[in-house]
């Protein structure tokens, strides 16, 4: 069995929640509608009443009760369909102050400015329903107190008419004072929330899928309206903006739900995704392309995978390479279990996060595809490995060839030199004795011989000319001593990597030798280039062709040191037709 | 005469300088890197300087990289070059644009005293010291159609000592023949091998060598 489980801290608590029973929400939300149905009964029977008015505040609360249920019931685990029932309750509470009874005219307008602050608490709590720093907090609980606390003293010095049973003392100017500081206080909040959303877009960037980026917007949208509704209410000399202003900003904020309603369709079609994902996995799917097929099942474009290999004790990604888990660029991480045992891990956007059962339904159904991408990944791995540890073995080797010469060079040979020097200053000497200088001199020539011999024994070890001088120096000696007529073309800007001059130094050695030994030449070429970021190395003979490109020829060496680097060696030999060896190796 | 030697090896730096000492020369300074080198070569008057192509601190192309250095900033300094491998492509470096106190020989050669001091004067002087090696590779090297068959033998020893560096004089006490015949052998050789007479003797070393590398 194939299972899904969230890294985030908190996750597993969130998941335990039930959701709420289907009669309890039917309550909640039949409740929530009685304050509509009765204040559009008003708006109905009541010529005083503008219908327009009525109607577009309950293009918000009546939305609001609806789609916050749905979302209660979808993700309970959530505190947005809460807040969004309430919003919406309180909207339509706030209805009531157009009811003729005192009692529900004064519950009305209580309630006047709480669904802005509700609004604020719900757009800054998306997408899990909490607020995330101190900051945010204090900014929904300011909007809290301003919107029901100033309310409830405004009311109680006389604001709002006679119909308000809340009037302790009237005193008007006072009352229209706190009103002026309550609407000033709620749309600064309300400012500072747009600030909130526009921080958060920079620095976690847009949010990926679309209808989350849609929603987020039309949130700041909704609250800049709001803020504005407010600054042109608190001002005296604006009262006739006031209106048309507020009209354009209920018709903004009744789309959010809308919004909202989209985003949980989204999930459903996603979900249906999960079916063509099953089709598409049955059909054998390449493990190349399983993550394209996960990112479409999911509609997360940015989707990534990270195979875990025990024997490694790291993740990759499907060609083996090093991948971090859990990723620290904002990205949400969703392990995934096989038969109990760790397969790999889901680096995707966090939104995602909140789709927890599609998530689990994706992987369920991508399982022993996703346990095959893992193997395919293991095997890339292991070659990478191999590679890489035939590559040290070789550089291991040179480094002591190269030690072993430049040892040679500063010991024996300056040493011999030094002595051969001693003996012929001596001979200056001994003019007089020609037995004597008869034997230095042999002695001398005794030394010339061991030098020769010496210098033949460390080029064989390490050309040290190649160290010194790069590739086309090199290769000249070696052209200007092979036992046939060699054109030699060198095209390099500047030296290359040290192994690389070695492998591309012994393919032209050991092919020159080949083609002396076997191919019956009479010329060959040799052209070393820069090619599209690979070193190009070619040695042609005009020869019998046909070559032995398995025994003794020396050819599988050569592969080995060109495959080592990530090249590759190749020989075309065709019986009369010369032979053509070619070796790429990637310089970049 | 007044040399400078750039050779790490102590052992070697010191024989060396105690072998030119007793043969004439004045060694004004001894050093162990191009550095050093470089800086008595900016400091006091020289006639040459003898270089070792490994030099500290990365023993690669140092001293190959100073002797190019002296000989395009310092002309009137011979450079000669030692090393315990000569290499064509490096002697076509050091001779890339003149021949002209320019040398480059096989360390092995300082044993051979009457030799070596000579290269050494020849280099001092403005002339050339190629190692017998570098000539002998370009001569044996393979070719399609040899050029040098119409060479008699005598002509080819002269060839070979002539790209080496050798004056006439030198070519002659070498081979025990006369200045003249030495002065007819050459103009004999380059109208052979069809190459325009250069008349200095240390142009004619690069004439040749170009000849032999084609």
């Amino acid at each position: 069995m194939t299972s899904a489980a969230a890294l985030a801290p908190g996750a597993d608590k969130r998941r335990s929640r039930a959701p709420p029973g289907l009669w309890l929400l039917s309550v909640i939300v039949v409740a929530g509608l009685l304050a509509p149905v009765y204040t559009a009964g008003l708006a109905f029977s009541d010529e005083e009443i503008s219908s327009l008015h009525i109607a577009l505040l309950h293009w918000i609360s009546v939305p609001y009760l609806v789609v916050g249920a749905v979302a209660w019931w979808r993700r309970p685990e959530s505190r947005l369909g809460p807040l969004m029932v309430a919003g919406g309750a309180a909207m339509g509470l706030s209805t009531l102050q157009f009811a003729s009874s005192d009692l529900l005219f004064t519950i009305g307008a209580a309630f006047d400015l709480v669904p802005a602050a509700i609004f604020l608490h719900l757009y800054l709590a998306f997408p899990d329903g909490r607020l995330r720093s101190d900051f945010e907090r204090v900014v929904v609980s300011t909007a809290y107190v301003a919107a029901v606390g100033l309310q409830v003293a405004k009311m109680a010095l006389g604001s709002l008419g006679t119909q308000n049973l809340l009037v302790v003392s009237t005193n008007l100017e006072a009352a229209r004072a706190v009103e002026q500081a309550q609407l000033l206080i709620l749309s600064t909040m309300l400012v500072l929330g747009v600030g909130v959303l526009a921080l958060r877009r920079r620095h976690e960037g847009r949010p990926r899928r679309r209808a989350v980026s849609l929603l987020v917007d039309s949130f700041a949208l909704g609250l800049l309206m709001i803020a504005i509704l407010f600054v042109v209410g608190a001002i005296d000399g604006l009262a006739v903006a006031f209106q048309p202003i507020q009209r354009i900003t209920l018709a903004v904020i009744g789309i959010t739900p809308l919004v909202f309603l989209i985003g949980l369709l989204d999930v459903r079609l996603a979900r249906s995704a999960v079916a063509e994902l099953m089709i598409e996995l049955r059909a054998n799917l390449p493990a190349a392309d399983l993550r394209a097929a996960l990112a479409r099942a999911l509609r997360d474009p940015s989707l990534t995978l990270a195979f875990w290999l025990p024997d490694f004790a790291r993740y990759v990604d499907l060609d083996g390479r090093p991948a971090v888990v859990p990723a620290y660029d904002g990205r949400a991480t969703t392990l995934i279990e096989r038969d109990g045992l760790h397969v790999a891990a889901l680096l995707h956007d966090p939104a995602l996060d909140d789709e927890r059962d599609l998530l689990e339904g994706v992987t369920a159904a991508a399982g022993i595809a996703m346990e095959n991408a893992r193997l395919h990944a293991e095997l890339r791995a292991r070659l990478a490995e191999i590679q890489g540890s035939r590559a040290r073995v070789i550089a291991a080797g040179q480094r002591e060839r190269q030690r072993l010469e430049r040892n040679l060079h500063d010991g024996a040979q300056q040493r011999l030199i030094a002595l051969s020097l001693e003996l012929s200053r001596l001979e200056t000497r001994l003019e007089d004795d020609p037995d004597a200088r008869l034997r230095l001199d042999r002695a001398r020539e005794e030394i010339a011989l061991s030098l020769e011999e010496l210098r033949d024994v460390a080029r064989g070890i390490h050309p040290a000319v190649l160290s010194g001088h790069g590739l086309e120096v090199a290769l000249e000696s070696v052209a200007a001593g092979a036992s046939l007529p060699v054109r030699l073309q060198v095209r390099l800007e500047g030296r290359l990597d040290e192994p690389l001059e070695v492998a591309a130094y012994y393919v032209v050695c050991e092919s020159l030798v080949n083609v002396g030994k076997h191919a019956h030449a009479t010329s060959a070429t040799v052209e070393v280039a820069r090619r599209n970021g690979d070193v190009f190395v070619e040695v042609i003979d005009d020869g019998i062709g046909g070559a032995d490109t398995e025994r003794g020829s020396g050819l599988r060496g050569l592969a080995d040191r060109v495959e080592a680097l990530g090249g590759r060696l190749r020989v075309w030999t065709p019986a009369g037709g010369g032979t053509r060896v070619r070796a790429e190796i990637p310089c970049d | 005469m007044r040399l400078a030697i750039a050779e790490d090896s102590v052992l070697l730096r010191e024989g060396l300088s105690r072998l030119l000492n007793d043969s004439g020369f004045e060694v004004a300074a001894q050093c162990g890197d191009a550095e050093g080198l470089l800086q008595e070569v900016r400091r006091t008057r020289l006639d040459a300087v003898i270089v070792d192509i490994r030099l500290p601190p990365t023993h690669s192309d140092e001293g190959l990289r100073v002797a190019l250095e002296i000989r395009a900033h310092h002309p009137a300094v011979g450079v000669l070059v030692l090393s315990q491998y000569v290499e064509v492509g490096l002697a076509m470096k050091l001779l890339a644009d003149s021949a002209e106190g320019v040398g480059y020989l096989l360390k092995d050669r300082i044993s051979n005293v009457p030799d070596f001091v000579a290269a050494v004067r020849r280099v001092a002087e403005g002339g050339s010291a190629l190692d017998p090696i570098i000539v002998s590779t370009l001569l044996t090297r393979q070719r399609s159609e040899d050029p040098l068959v119409c060479l008699t033998p005598r002509e080819r020893e002269v060839l070979v000592l002539m790209a080496e560096g050798s004056s006439n004089q030198g070519i002659a006490d070498e081979l025990v023949i006369t200045l003249r015949s030495v002065e007819k052998y050459v103009s004999t050789i380059f109208g052979k091998l069809g190459l325009p007479s250069t008349g200095s003797e240390s142009r004619r070393v690069l004439a040749v060598l170009a000849f032999l590398r084609a």
